[in-house]
């Protein structure tokens, strides 16, 4: 079955291509060279100059898991939520349901409905999983894969305070992607969450853990190196210490030089960009960050930006979750330490424009965005639900592209924000091109999906058709045609095919001898046997429907 | 290695999930958890496949079952006492024929999730548990009697990483014909045991909420119970190193027990402000965080109350309870249960299906709700899974409305 879209303007940075009009073969799921002469065209698809890219990637979004499903049976409010009008400076699309809280279903029908072929859930906490892969295993259309949470479990921390070699700490990062089947590995305020549980209220990047006497500093060298050894794509995903703490953004400087260099890649930084200056002591840090961004080529960011209205955030950060919990909106959180493997805190938020902080904290986001030069260094997120869900990307877009509405919206924030924030200043707007590099291009090659992100042959056939429009919130928001693995999966922004996408996993090699020593701690101290806690293929595919692609790596 | 490993079975057969039950323990009944004796004891039959009591094949069975729900206005699917791959099978025959959803343990369910959504909580896991806490304080519950082994494989341990196991201090504050046996350390030391009935617990826990607080407590005693006791209680859950603070919904049953369990969350949030504490609801059967979480993801929602009432079919599932059945009364019955089920009155239609854990495979999640544990078949058997039956039922469904 040969399929062919036809006079297609091709936005693919991946190959260098902006808007070179050319047709596209896809055969099998995947998109092939011009196919013989003789051999029969089944499809024809003639986009007479729409506008194609690669199927989008969300490379920080979370999707699955249990801190999710607690957001979900926490706010059963939110189910009413779609139905309510956003007043304030979110201008919002159809699309944008302000649904913080979507099931596994409506997760993946919003995602593709918006061109997006696959979303990574990245904070897995290891002991949990087994219940990550069954959520994402029941969100459909979409592709799926997870960063394994390390650098707070005891089993880390305690090879760490025992000065254990480097190639100890490698077989266990290997092994922790083997049994989890994830694709990355992510720290949540390194050292901080285990710190929590000792009654320790901040943990600071030089501070020793009370207990362990290491600090998250080394906690990031040993993580960084072991990722970058093993010999994975995808750099350590780091939530810095501190979170949404005023004066934060020394913390995020100081952690980009944690890695002595190698590969690392810093989440949701505008949480992270945060200065103690002014009256209000809560200022914009962004020029800071962006500048030393641009300086460090071994970091790569994504922005977790707000957008204003009701949300909830979940996160593995329980030790800063638990301050947060005192301005929840509604009054009401879920705070839990799990399994001396992690710990988590779901706070609802409601971010609003006349707030001074809030309000801030967007122009934060965008000044990153703006500031930041290399758009394959830079990720478009809103940390989902955790700055706003995922469903307002296209709003964000266009806050990106459009210097005019995002002025209009700046205009209308609490005036003691506007005042302290040079917004205004920066002229940039975001190109097609750009977009294409930080939703396709760059997240594929982040974390290592070499035949994905792009419209190459040989690659998969997620493809997404737009038509141009001037209101780029309105052409992101409704793509005419979305294709997963070649098959036509949305028509005019409305899905016409259920298909259920794949999991993606690396499994690095590593030395087996580490499990002996991992299953005497589980004996030990665990309420679980080793072998429960490890994941099969097989069972990522039960109920018939996921299946996982490993990516060997080079 | 693989045999070793498959020789091991964890139990489903409460919330605990203990994952260490050998075949060879099975096989000679040597089993010290009567809950697990009595699951593993269970033997594989292959009745036929039942429509009022008469034996069919499945077919006709399962195109019984669709006439019932494709006339009924209102089903309900109740029990759900199935696994994680069961309670999605059931999701999906919720949505084909706009049933509401509920489960066999409902009302404990739901009184925790009252709490939940309405103030939130801070709580725990049992690896935590296990690894930190000092002080294990018990309210209206033994525990024991919902998880047997509750004391062997998390409190009297033979080591923790940030304790002395041996010498943690057990509280229980009040309940109804406790067993406080399991809650003497292996050195003997006995547990402190402040009595009062279950029904005056609210009053009692709302005094200890108000003095851990600081806040002042008048009179000299509550519902019978010493001021000072609570007072001495109160210092002691602030001056731990990891209090945990366990409630049992199933055993807090009175009118108005969320408010209990929210004045032992709020106790917990309040001594969070300066020293360490986490909450921990134990108990659990029938799958029924399994069934409670799946339906969340997969709806965004929790599990529905059941209102027997307004319902004209009920599709009943029974696989950890074989003997339970809807109330008496209630709308025409679909069994698609376990093979050794036990009815008075046979329902309308029964067909059998596999128990996860014996007769086949599948994942459960533990009461904690944190961790979800593999279920191996202890003893396997083709009968189908309450999957493949539902996707009968669907696909007759289909036939139907296509015809």
């Amino acid at each position: 079955m040969i399929t062919v879209l036809k006079n297609a303007k091709v936005v693919d940075p991946a190959h260098g291509k902006d808007g070179v009009v050319q047709d596209i073969y896809i055969r099998d799921g995947r998109i092939v060279a011009r196919p013989a002469a003789n051999e029969k065209i089944d499809e024809v698809f003639d986009l007479n100059g729409k506008i194609v890219m690669a199927g989008a990637i969300d490379m920080h979004s979370h999707i699955g898991g249990g801190k999710v499903n607690i957001a979900r049976m926490l706010l059963p409010e939110y189910q009413e939520m779609r139905r309510m009008q956003e007043p304030e400076a979110h201008i919002c699309g159809p699309n944008c349901s302000h649904h913080a809280t979507p099931n596994t279903t409506d997760t993946g029908m919003r995602y593709i409905e918006m061109g997006y072929t696959a979303a990574f859930e990245p904070a897995v906490l290891a002991v949990n999983a087994r219940q990550a892969h069954m959520e994402m295993g029941d969100t459909p259309m979409i592709d799926k894969g997870g960063y394994a949470m390390l650098g707070n479990d005891d089993y880390l921390l305690r090879l760490l305070s025992q000065n254990a070699d480097q190639k100890t700490i490698n077989d266990y990062v290997a092994w922790t992607l083997h049994a989890t089947q994830t694709i990355g590995i992510k720290v949540v305020n390194p050292g901080g969450i285990s710190a929590f549980k000792f009654n320790e209220r901040r943990q600071d990047l030089d501070q020793l853990h009370s207990y362990y006497n290491i600090t998250p500093r080394r906690i990031l060298q040993a993580l960084s190196r072991a990722v970058n050894e093993v010999g994975i794509a995808k750099p350590l995903h780091v939530h810095c210490n501190n979170l949404g703490v005023a004066g934060n953004f020394q913390t995020t400087l100081d952690t980009m030089g944690a890695s002595d260099g190698l590969p690392m890649h810093l989440t949701h930084i505008q949480f992270h960009s945060y200065g103690t200056e002014g009256d209000k002591k809560f200022s914009s840090a962004a020029a800071n960050i962006a500048e030393a961004v641009n300086k460090n080529k071994h970091i790569t960011v994504d922005v977790g930006q707000i957008l204003f209205g009701q949300t909830v955030t979940a996160s593995g950060d329980n030790m800063m979750q638990h301050l947060n919990a005192k301005v929840a909106n509604p009054k009401k959180s879920v705070i839990m330490d799990i399994e001396c493997d992690a710990g988590c805190g779901v706070v609802p938020f409601k971010y609003r424009d006349q707030n001074y902080v809030n309000a801030l904290q967007w122009a934060i986001g965008l000044e990153v965005f703006l500031s930041v030069d290399d758009p394959w260094r830079i990720f478009l997120t809103t940390d989902h639900p955790n700055g706003a869900p995922f469903t307002s990307y296209p709003h964000l877009i266009r806050l990106l592209m459009d210097k005019t509405f995002r002025n209009d919206a700046f205009d209308k924030l609490n005036l003691d924000a506007q005042a302290m924030s040079n917004l205004k200043a920066l002229e940039r707007e975001y190109s097609l091109y750009e977009i294409a590099i930080m939703t396709r291009a760059a997240p594929a090659k982040l974390i290592g999906l070499r035949d994905r992100g792009h419209l190459g042959e040989g690659a998969a056939a997620d493809i997404t058709v737009y038509t141009e429009q001037a209101d780029k919130e309105a052409m992101f928001a409704k793509p005419d045609l979305v294709f997963k693995d070649g098959q036509l999966v949305v028509k005019e922004g409305k899905v016409v095919k259920v298909v259920w996408g794949a999991t993606h996993t690396v499994k690095p090699a590593f030395d087996l001898g580490i499990e002996r020593d991992i299953k005497q701690y589980f004996d030990r101290y665990h309420t679980m046997q080793m072998h429960n806690f490890k994941i099969s293929n097989d069972q990522i595919a039960e109920d018939g429907r996921n299946h996982v692609i490993n990516h060997t790596q080079g | 290695m693989t045999q070793l490993l498959n020789a091991m079975h964890t139990c489903p057969a409460c919330g605990l999930l203990c994952d260490d039950i050998s075949s060879d323990a099975i096989a000679r009944q040597q089993l010290s958890c009567g809950k697990a004796a009595k699951f593993y004891a269970r033997s594989v039959k292959h009745p036929s496949a039942q429509i009022h009591g008469r034996a069919v094949t499945v077919r006709e069975a399962v195109k019984a079952a669709a006439t019932m729900l494709t006339q009924a206005t209102s089903p309900l699917v109740a029990g759900s006492s199935t696994d994680v791959h069961g309670a999605r099978a059931l999701v999906d025959l919720s949505h084909a024929t706009h049933a509401s959803m509920t489960h066999l343990n409902a009302s404990s369910t739901l009184r925790n999730m009252q709490v939940l959504q309405h103030r939130g909580w801070q709580t725990t896991t049992l690896t935590e548990v296990r690894n930190r806490a000092d002080v294990i304080l018990m309210i209206g519950t033994d525990v024991v009697s919902h998880n047997a082994r509750f004391f062997e494989r998390v409190v009297w341990v033979d080591e923790a990483m940030f304790t002395n196991a041996a010498q943690r201090k057990i509280i229980y504050l009040g309940g109804d014909d406790l067993n406080t046996k399991p809650g003497v350390s292996p050195d003997g030391h006995a547990p402190e045991v402040i009595a009062c009935a279950s029904a005056h617990l609210p009053e009692v826990v709302a005094a200890l909420r108000a003095l851990v607080l600081d806040k002042p407590v008048t009179g000299t005693q509550v519902a019978g119970v010493a001021v000072s006791t609570l007072k001495a209680l109160a210092d002691t859950l602030k001056a731990a190193k990891y209090a945990t603070l366990v409630w049992v919904s199933k055993d807090l049953h009175y009118a108005h027990a969320e408010l209990t369990i929210e004045h032992i969350t709020e106790t917990v949030v309040a001594l969070n402000q300066k020293s360490r504490a986490m909450g921990l609801s134990m108990g659990g059967s029938d799958g029924d965080t399994s069934v409670n979480y799946a339906h969340t993801w997969l709806n965004g929602v929790i599990i529905d109350q059941p209102d027997w009432e307004s319902h004209d079919v009920v599709v009943w599932v029974n696989s950890y309870s074989p003997d339970a059945m809807p109330p008496a009364g209630a709308a025409p019955v679909i069994v698609l249960g376990a093979s050794d089920s036990a009815f008075a009155t046979p329902p309308a239609v029964f067909i059998p299906v596999a128990t996860p854990g014996l007769e086949c495979d599948g994942q459960m999640f533990r009461v904690d709700g944190s961790v979800t544990l593999p279920l191996t078949a202890a003893k396997p058997d083709d009968l189908p899974s309450l999957r493949e039956v539902v996707n009968q039922i669907l696909t007759t469904l289909e036939q139907g409305a296509l015809a």
